[in-house]
């Protein structure tokens, strides 16, 4: 079998958009998904210019498998899927840690500086300094939705070991809230 | 269920509803205040991440002009010995480099479907490589980030099993010299190609019948860099 010349390239999903073929409907619902994806892409990697970068790399991926989604329904975890093992794939190749969360501000951007808005900023805080391990489960829950279950699927671990950073993770954010923090059970027994 | 196991799932689903642990909130009145507290907290945990932080770099006191030129010198001098340590390294580590690479991606190998020859030539194609590959049984392909350069990565399915294939067209060998390899399960060997070099890997299967393989496979194209 000899390859036959490579079509161009998907340089933008963007561009696709005011053309009238076939594949502009699931265009159009990737691109209405771009500002959950690209959320998401930022708490994992906490820098915007890299969330970008793997937002955009993981919809060229998710346009290239597009065959594999029955379903537009699913698209959404399925994005968020696919921008998960991006962000995995980018930090693993190249060993990204590129926000010393110790060195940089938060700029409040002309924000009320009231008490809520204050709390606000010290969890944002609070969960941008989380481990990885304990940040990735609580994202993929409360801003993907994914169940305990889907997220052990995602991760490769046990339920067990997923509860256990789910239950970690947000101890540690009761502390910053000024709630008392609740005895580790878990300690020592997580498996993978 | 005791108190423990009670904690331990409100922290980390606040919104269960489980039979057995509404049983227990009926009769623990300080886990039902653990519950109402993490729900508390997992509403302003929703609210916060909604909007990722603005982050900024810090502003630091602006250096003094002969700190600036000290600094200055003494990154280009660890760049510089960084860069000869880089050049001077072992060429052993690219074998474990590429043991590596392919660990990390433990799904390459467990994929069953076959690629799409668009999707074999999209591999290539990004890495830069100008390749013909006549197998019709690869199942994985994916350009890879490696060493410094996107290469493409493949797996197909041979007569040895499932083969890793590693175009490293930035990695020049020996001419006529392969470079075999074991490790962590895996054996592999490193061949000089016409353009830089191909890396093979294999769980189990005889290295040498599997380069033999891929040689009737594979052929550079006339312009290939």
């Amino acid at each position: 079998m000899r390859n036959p010349q490579p079509e161009s390239p998907v340089l933008s999903l963007g561009e696709r958009l005011p053309g009238g073929d076939a594949g502009a409907p699931l265009t159009r619902l990737f691109e209405s998904l771009r500002p959950d994806l690209l959320r998401f892409a930022h708490w994992l990697a906490r820098d915007r210019a890299i969330a970008e970068d793997i937002v955009q790399e993981s919809l060229l991926r998710a346009w290239r498998s597009r065959e594999a989604l029955k379903d537009a329904n699913a698209a959404r975890p399925w994005l968020l899927t696919i921008v998960r093992r991006e962000h995995a794939r980018l930090y693993e190749r190249k060993r990204l840690e590129l926000v010393p969360l110790d060195e940089v501000v938060e700029t409040h951007a002309g924000e009320a500086s009231a008490q809520a808005e204050d709390d606000l900023f010290a969890l944002r805080h609070a969960i941008m300094k989380l481990p990885l391990e304990y940040r990735e489960p609580l994202v993929l829950q409360v801003l993907g939705g994914f169940s305990t279950e889907e997220i052990a699927q995602e991760l490769a671990l046990s339920s067990t070991a997923v509860l256990t950073r789910l239950f970690r993770a947000r101890n540690k954010l009761r502390v910053i809230c000024g709630l008392p923090s609740a005895p580790d059970a878990a300690a020592g027994q997580e498996q993978p | 269920m005791n108190c423990e196991q009670a904690r331990l799932l409100i922290g980390a689903e606040p919104g269960n509803a489980s039979a057995e642990l509404a049983e227990h909130l009926q009769g623990c009145a300080a886990c039902a205040t653990f519950r109402e507290e993490t729900l508390t907290l997992d509403a302003s945990i929703q609210r916060a991440l909604q909007r990722p932080p603005q982050l900024a770099s810090a502003r630091r006191a602006p250096l003094r002009t002969w700190r600036q030129w000290a600094l200055a010198a003494s990154v280009l001098l660890a760049c510089t010995a960084t860069l000869g340590v880089w050049l001077l390294r072992p060429t052993d580590t690219l074998a474990h480099e590429l043991v590596a690479h392919v660990e990390a991606e433990p799904d390459s190998w467990l994929s069953a479907q076959q690629v799409t020859t668009e999707g074999v030539n999209e591999a290539l194609r990004s890495a830069g490589v100008q390749l013909d590959v006549t197998s019709d049984k690869i199942t994985y392909a994916h350009s890879c980030w490696f060493r410094g350069h996107y290469v493409p990565h493949l797996v197909v399915q041979t007569s040895q099993g499932p083969a890793t294939l590693l175009i490293l067209h930035h990695e020049t060998a020996p001419a006529g010299r392969r470079r075999g390899f074991s490790e962590a399960g895996m054996s592999g060997v490193i061949i000089p190609a016409q353009t830089g070099s191909i890396a093979l890997l294999t769980r189990g299967g005889d290295v040498n019948l599997l380069a033999q393989e891929m040689q009737h496979d594979m052929h550079w194209l006339p312009d290939a860099r």
